[in-house]
């Protein structure tokens, strides 16, 4: 169905003896989304990977991808993905195109000619067709990440699955692996690991944030942004801002107004709770007394960082 | 990429053997597009045959049939020895070294089972070391017995000596192959099976009836197969049990690869 997501799982979870590496987790990944999966070193985000991609078993629960069980059609669930691992590892004595050539072969029967076509339309994409033909011994880490990032999307995958993509990558690299991502969603789901918070509020539909095995938020971008608190407008005032203080949290829309005052100006908070009546009513219930004067008016946004930190300090401190 | 995308055909396939064709071209790959094949043929020529042309050139003008024998003989003993240590250390990392430096959880993120992997190892350097090391050196035996003895064994029993050599071997690439699954240190795996082999020297002076249900009585039977010898009544027992052993340790490999984490 087309608005089923791409990854469900339903209470997954592993456990390595004493050690929870993932608590019963609960995710669901919009088809055609960019999706962040964040949070600190340790935190469960590759071994969440390694289950959807068979490489370990789930100790309890269960996913599905694309609506295959991940455990029990294991190879369905993998022709239909492209995966870039923390640190690839390929066999050192291939090139770059036997590399990929490999890769497509295990999705495609060919005919020859299209599949090294693929192959070569490949290299150029990732910029090493000037390399193409070097053995993998010799590249750089930049190198074998673009390469990575090639056999990743060979083979035209439906959801692609990139555990911290732009680790190792200088900014031009950066750069590179994020143009690709924002072209792939035209066709493909991106999931992708990440601890560089900048990336994922450049490029994220939505994201969710993992710590100590467990979800500690889930959400699209634009709510995690937004805060927990709802809706918030800041408005700076300067004059006496008493009465329209009280005509604004008079409207039926308007859910709280607090006033923090400095010498001589007053920073407000005021939470709305009907988003387009504050857009197009508030900063003109305000201009429309006579007795304030508005230095400053916007939306509240967080950044991505002081989210996580946030919430990551909140549910202790990553470490394992 | 539209164009290709158009005419590619999936790969398809269903079942334990998926992508085994692709990991049997990879693993020949690593064996036959390499220098691999090129320095094991020079070894196995230098080891096995650099063998028989020194004792052949010292007992070059002697009685030819007892020259050819012995030229026999030592062919298959030295072979079998030195064969058994070389598809053991040639192999032990084959499983192993991919696990350690994670290319097997590369290839196994694809649509590949694990199956497909254990067993494309199993076939591929089953197949290139037997050539390089048993057909290649038994082709050159051939020539070297026409010059040194100026005789050549009978095909027949030469192959029937051979196979038992081959199943020899075969059992050996099983062992290390399951060690390899089961064991983390490359020490450990060539430890597990050429201790093994070893064990064969000893052991059955002390509890013959060992030689029943192990490959440890095949480098007898082969050599004297391949004399044109008669095998013992009862040599049909640890020919069938070293295949069932062979078969076994290759499902203990399956069964433990596939309950390996990655």
């Amino acid at each position: 169905m087309p608005n089923d997501p791409v990854i469900r799982t339903r209470k997954l979870s592993k456990r390595y003896k004493a050690v929870q590496a993932l608590a019963p987790l609960d995710l669901e990944v919009p088809a055609n989304s960019i999706f962040g999966f964040l949070g600190p070193n340790g935190a469960g985000k590759t071994t969440t990977i390694k289950l959807l991609l068979g490489l370990i078993r789930p100790t309890a629960g269960s996913a599905e991808v694309f609506g295959h069980d991940i455990v029990g059609d294991t190879i369905d669930v993998r022709r239909r993905i492209g995966y870039l691992a923390q640190e690839p590892r390929y066999y050192e004595h291939m090139t770059a195109r036997e590399t990929l050539r490999f890769t497509a072969r295990c999705f495609y029967s060919g005919p020859k000619s299209a599949l090294e076509k693929r192959v070569t339309e490949t290299l150029e994409l990732v910029g090493l067709a000037d390399k193409a033909d070097r053995p993998i011994r010799g590249f750089s880490s930049g190198e074998r990440q673009r390469l990575g990032i090639g056999q990743a999307q060979v083979n035209e995958p439906d959801l692609l699955i990139l555990d911290e993509p732009a680790s190792s990558l200088d900014p031009m690299g950066r750069r590179d692996v994020l143009a690709i991502m924002e072209r792939l969603r035209q066709r493909a789901t991106v999931f992708y690991s990440t601890h560089i918070l900048d990336d994922v509020q450049r490029v994220s539909d939505s994201v969710a944030i993992l710590n100590n095995g467990e979800l500690v938020a889930k959400a699209p971008i634009e709510e995690l942004l937004a805060g927990g608190d709802g809706i918030v407008y800041t408005i700076d005032v300067k004059g006496n801002g008493s009465d329209a203080q009280q005509r604004v949290a008079d409207q039926p829309w308007v859910a709280e107004v607090q006033v923090a005052r400095e010498k001589d100006c007053a920073h407000w908070l005021v939470r709305v709770t009907d988003d387009a009546a504050a857009e197009s009513q508030l900063l003109r219930l305000m201009l429309a007394d006579e007795h304030v004067a508005v230095t400053a008016f916007g939306r509240r946004t967080y950044e991505l960082e002081e989210v996580f930190m946030n919430l990551v300090e909140e549910n202790g401190n990553g470490e394992r | 990429m539209e164009s290709a995308s158009i005419r590619l055909e999936s790969a398809g396939g269903r079942g334990l053997a998926t992508g085994f064709g692709n990991l049997v071209d990879k693993e020949y790959g690593k064996w036959w597009r390499t220098r691999r094949a090129l320095l094991h043929n020079i070894l196995w020529l230098s080891v096995i045959n650099g063998f028989i042309l020194l004792i052949g050139l010292d007992e070059m003008g002697g009685n030819p049939y007892r020259t050819l024998a012995e030229l026999t003989e030592v062919f298959f003993r030295v072979g079998m020895f030195f064969a058994t240590i070389g598809i053991v250390v040639s192999t032990q990392g084959s499983v192993l070294g991919e696990r350690r430096l994670g290319t097997a959880e590369w290839v196994l993120s694809k649509p590949v089972t694990r199956e497909a992997f254990v067993l494309s190892k199993f076939v591929v350097n089953g197949a290139s070391f037997l050539g390089l090391a048993v057909l290649i050196p038994s082709i050159v035996f051939f020539l070297q017995t026409l010059l040194l003895a100026y005789l050549q064994p009978s095909l027949g029993p030469f192959v029937l000596g051979s196979l038992l050599n081959i199943e020899h071997l075969l059992f050996y690439l099983a062992l290390t192959l399951a060690a390899s699954t089961w064991l983390n240190s490359r020490g450990a795996v060539s430890g597990v099976a050429i201790g093994f082999m070893f064990a064969g020297f000893i052991l059955p002076s002390f509890l013959p009836w060992l030689l029943v249900g192990t490959p440890w009585a095949l480098s007898e039977f082969a050599a004297t197969a391949a004399r044109g010898g008669a095998l013992p009544a009862d040599a049909w027992q640890p020919i069938l049990i070293t295949l069932l052993w062979t078969a076994l340790l290759v499902l203990a490999a399956l069964w433990r690869f596939n309950r390996e984490e990655f």
